[in-house]
């Protein structure tokens, strides 16, 4: 079967990779990088658990296929923090305890960095829209809205 | 995970990727966001040889004023679209029911041409090829027989586009281009109101263009919905009005969107035009809502709409 030659940055670093044209970016984030931050929930693309920053915009990483970020700057959870400093958001996700079983966690925060870098100062209703990209089961959103709210007053 | 095997192209133009098309003898598909695509290969409900990824062609992704007309090309994202000054200003219907649609991150991948050309949808179909399997397949898979509405011999499967019935209400054209060169016919002309294959689409054929006549309207989209985001339409009713011309669509209520006329007073003649389009309809019980109460929300929605459209005309 065809493989394809791809590049794209993924948390400031260069990757290389040959892939078959039906894989998806989250199965070559997590087979194959190592990067586990990205989970896997519906696979279809209802509950934004896999969702990572294509260029700085969320993307759901199970609808799109690895060929599909040739050239891209991929960002995921793993790469928010600046060595042991973690982003302002991830720091208030745990100053509100806005993590429960965490399995959402990772999407929730990119969800929520994509909409502080188009948008430093949202507003409740612009915040709840945007997490209602996501699916989370434990929390009742509640706490997540606070903490990223506080993120938003700390830029 | 995605088991069928295909090739990847990425074309720079229209006629290099319907080139493509044809190189692949007709077992290609066209990619644009892919949210809905992407879904439909994980269950096996598509099985290309090649994908054509439409997104490095710039001059899909251009949105234009023309004077008469706004063209929207195909590739244009939701959330751009909506985020649109001449949208907001001149279609509020439209604008409505791309806020409506899905959710934030869906918006930003997904385009208005997917949105227009995703496949009808079915309790019964959109399932994992295991599911499908162990049921027998059903009339849109090939099958004998409909696995909602034992024994019948027609699908009836939901086209759940937000966006088709406000763009119907807009009277939009759609600019077509394939093997057989280019073509522009009405919004409503691109339906075969048959949903186990819902567009008269020809093989090659890529929806390059929505045109939408450069009027003032006013209007809205009300979408009936259980999670009030991500999730598809149970039933999407549009209206607009313009240059004293109403029009009111329903959506995701079968294979095509369903517009009937209000003329020049929409109040007055809204309970009138619904009976036309319950006329029209044949909800069965193949969404996560009964049929009855969709079919009974279609009048309650439609007034509701029309008159708050109105009120807020004054």
């Amino acid at each position: 079967m065809e493989q394809l030659k791809v590049k794209f940055q993924i948390n400031g670093e260069a990757a290389e990779l040959e892939v078959k044209a039906s894989e998806t970016l989250l199965e070559t984030l997590r087979e194959r990088l190592e990067l586990t931050g990205a989970k896997e929930g519906c696979g279809l693309g209802a509950c934004g658990s896999c969702t990572v920053l294509v260029d700085g915009v969320p993307t759901r990483s199970c609808l799109v296929l690895t060929a599909e970020v040739n050239g891209a700057d991929i960002t995921t959870i793993e790469g928010l923090a600046e060595e042991t400093k973690l982003d302002p958001l991830q720091e208030s996700f745990m100053e509100k305890g806005a993590v429960q079983c965490g399995f959402c966690t990772s999407g929730m925060i990119l969800t929520a960095k994509g909409l502080l870098n188009r948008n430093p100062q949202p507003t409740r209703d612009d915040v709840i829209r945007s997490i209602s990209s996501n699916v989370c089961r434990c929390t009742g959103y509640k706490k997540i809205v606070e903490a990223v709210e506080a993120a938003a007053a700390l830029d | 995970m995605i088991s069928s095997k295909f090739e990847y192209r990425k074309p720079t133009n229209v006629d290099e990727a319907v080139e493509l098309y044809g190189e692949f003898e007709g077992s290609a598909v066209y990619l644009s966001g892919g949210t809905d695509l992407v879904p439909r290969m994980k269950l096996g409900l598509e099985k290309p040889r090649a994908v054509i990824d439409l997104k490095a062609i710039d001059s899909l992704s251009v949105l234009e004023d023309q004077g008469q007309w706004i063209k929207i090309g195909s590739e244009v994202r939701i959330f751009d679209l909506k985020q649109n000054e001449l949208i907001q200003d001149l279609f509020p219907a439209l604008a409505s029911s791309l806020e409506a649609t899905s959710c934030e991150t869906l918006q930003m991948r997904g385009t208005i041409g997917g949105n227009l050309l995703q496949n009808c949808r079915c309790l019964f179909y959109n399932q994992s090829e295991f599911w499908r399997r162990s049921k027998g397949f059903c009339l849109k898979m090939g099958g004998e027989k409909c696995n909602a509405v034992p024994g019948a011999k027609t699908c009836f499967a939901n086209y759940c586009s937000d966006n088709a019935p406000s763009l119907c209400t807009l009277s939009a054209e759609v600019e077509l281009s394939g093997p057989k060169g280019q073509r522009r016919i009405s919004l409503e002309e691109l339906y075969t109101n048959k949903a186990d294959k819902p567009f008269d689409i020809q093989p090659g054929e890529i929806l390059t263009a929505i045109f939408v006549p450069k009027k003032k309207t006013i209007g809205d989209y009300e979408k009936l919905r259980v999670r009030c985001a991500i999730d598809y339409p149970l039933l999407g009713v549009a209206f607009s009005l313009a240059e004293g011309t109403g029009k009111l669509a329903v959506g995701a209520i079968g294979p095509k969107p369903i517009v009937v006329e209000l003329g020049e007073s929409p109040k007055q003649s809204v309970k009138e035009a619904v009976k036309g389009v319950l006329d029209q309809v044949r909800p069965v019980n193949n969404t996560v809502l009964d049929r009855e109460y969709r079919k009974r929300m279609i009048s309650i929605m439609a007034e509701r709409l029309v008159n708050k459209v109105m009120e807020g005309a004054k």
